[in-house]
């Protein structure tokens, strides 16, 4: 990757980058795959902090019991689970599909994410990771390799709206990890609802009340099958709906 | 790599998927394409046991792997008890998504769970068929985990 800089694309599981490739949407000139790659499978926890490497299979990480709450709701929720056999974390939070469920718990729950290239390594917060669709703030020559999530059992709640139940791409979503609220699959990439989060810091409200702060924030924009405004009502419900769910949890909200 | 229990080893083109090797090398034509972007299950094979979608691995991907496509499962005369439960059931019509349910199927009973019907119906899912209306296929896995 260093040698071909933007002309190399990491290969990862293959289940968003191979159809890319078919439909000709992606041109690499070369391609690294990286299957075998073991020590980027690795997950460990230590310090109440869950290291994964960017080459965990979602099938792995789905029947891990180490995972935070957060992660284990939520990953069964990606593809279904002839894809979760073949796609992993990295691959998932590097392609940054703005409807996709890695990114969402990444901002939920602050995650680090380590990148590496010949020059060394270094951490990006979740924030600064993600720019837009299929865009990360990763170099040409850098290469997601872990992401590093805080220990959390209780205080989270998931939730999202497709149109064919599980393992379809989710028109909107919310997560939480107690106060802090994400939406996704609403705008060009998850949204931290820090109104939201500052209206349960100085007591918060009813659910209603909390949807109605979160209507009034969340940026969404018009995709093929729904609407911005359609997105934003629904996307406000849900966040009503997993903030009541983490308190129900032991949230601390 | 080991298809349908048969030892193969050679050289493939790099740009090459998987079920487009599985079909004009290997001329194992069971495997399905569909929509080649994983979203239909018809390529749906077992590789090491786990049902993968074919149109979404390059060929090299299964350097190494032990593969198993619908020639693999049974044959006219010695269908797997999973075939037998599908003919039984009139569990498909056209037949082009067939083989893709067998191999998910084959996955979900591996695990050796029991699963109620609703939550056969979401881990079937991933498979489309545009025949039967799914209750047949439903019922002929969930038959078989008796």
């Amino acid at each position: 990757m260093a040698e071909h800089g933007d002309q190399a694309m990491p290969l990862a599981g293959g289940q968003s980058l191979i159809p890319l490739l078919a439909m000709r949407l992606v041109r690499p000139g070369h391609i690294v795959d990286l299957s075998r790659v073991g020590e980027l499978q690795q997950v460990s926890v230590a310090e109440g902090r869950v290291s994964i490497g960017a080459m965990a299979r979602q099938r792995d990480i789905e029947h891990d019991p180490r995972m935070p709450g957060l992660v284990r709701v939520a990953v069964p929720h990606i593809g279904h689970f002839q894809i979760r056999n073949r796609g992993t974390v990295g691959g998932s939070l590097s392609h940054m599909d703005p409807a996709a469920e890695w990114p969402a718990i990444a901002l939920a729950l602050d995650a680090v994410m380590v990148a590496a290239s010949v020059r060394g390594r270094r951490d990006i917060t979740a924030d600064a990771f993600m720019i837009g669709p299929q865009m990360t703030s990763l170099e040409p020559e850098e290469l997601l390799v872990e992401v590093v999530l805080p220990m959390r059992t209780e205080g989270f709640g998931f939730a999202e709206v497709t149109r064919r139940g599980l393992g379809d791409f989710a028109l909107a979503g919310a997560a939480c990890q107690d106060k802090a609220v994400v939406v996704f699959g609403v705008g060009l990439r998850p949204q931290r609802l820090r109104v939201v989060e500052d209206f349960l810091n100085r007591g918060g409200g009813t659910r209603a009340e909390i949807s109605a702060v979160a209507a009034s924030e969340i940026q969404a924009t018009d995709a093929i099958h729904t609407s911005s405004h359609y997105r934003r009502v629904v996307a406000a419900a849900l966040v009503g709906a997993v903030i009541e769910e983490s308190q129900a949890r032991g949230g601390v909200a | 790599m080991t298809v349908n229990g048969s030892r193969w080893s050679g050289d493939v083109p790099a740009r090459q998927t998987l079920c487009d090797f599985l079909r004009d090398e290997l001329e194992l034509t069971g495997t399905h394409v569909g929509c080649e972007q994983g979203a239909c299950g018809a390529c749906t094979i077992l590789g090491d046991g786990e049902a993968v979608r074919s149109c979404l691995m390059l060929a090299v991907q299964a350097d190494g792997m032990e593969l198993t496509t619908i020639e693999g499962m049974g044959e006219p005369g010695n269908l797997s008890t999973l075939q037998a439960a599908f003919l039984r059931h009139r569990a498909f019509q056209c037949g082009f998504c067939t083989p893709g349910f067998l191999a998910s199927a084959a996955e979900i009973l591996g695990s050796g769970r029991r699963y109620s019907r609703r939550e056969l119906r979401d881990m079937l899912s991933g498979n489309v068929c545009r025949c039967t209306g799914y209750e047949p296929i439903v019922e002929a896995v969930f038959e078989c985990q008796r």
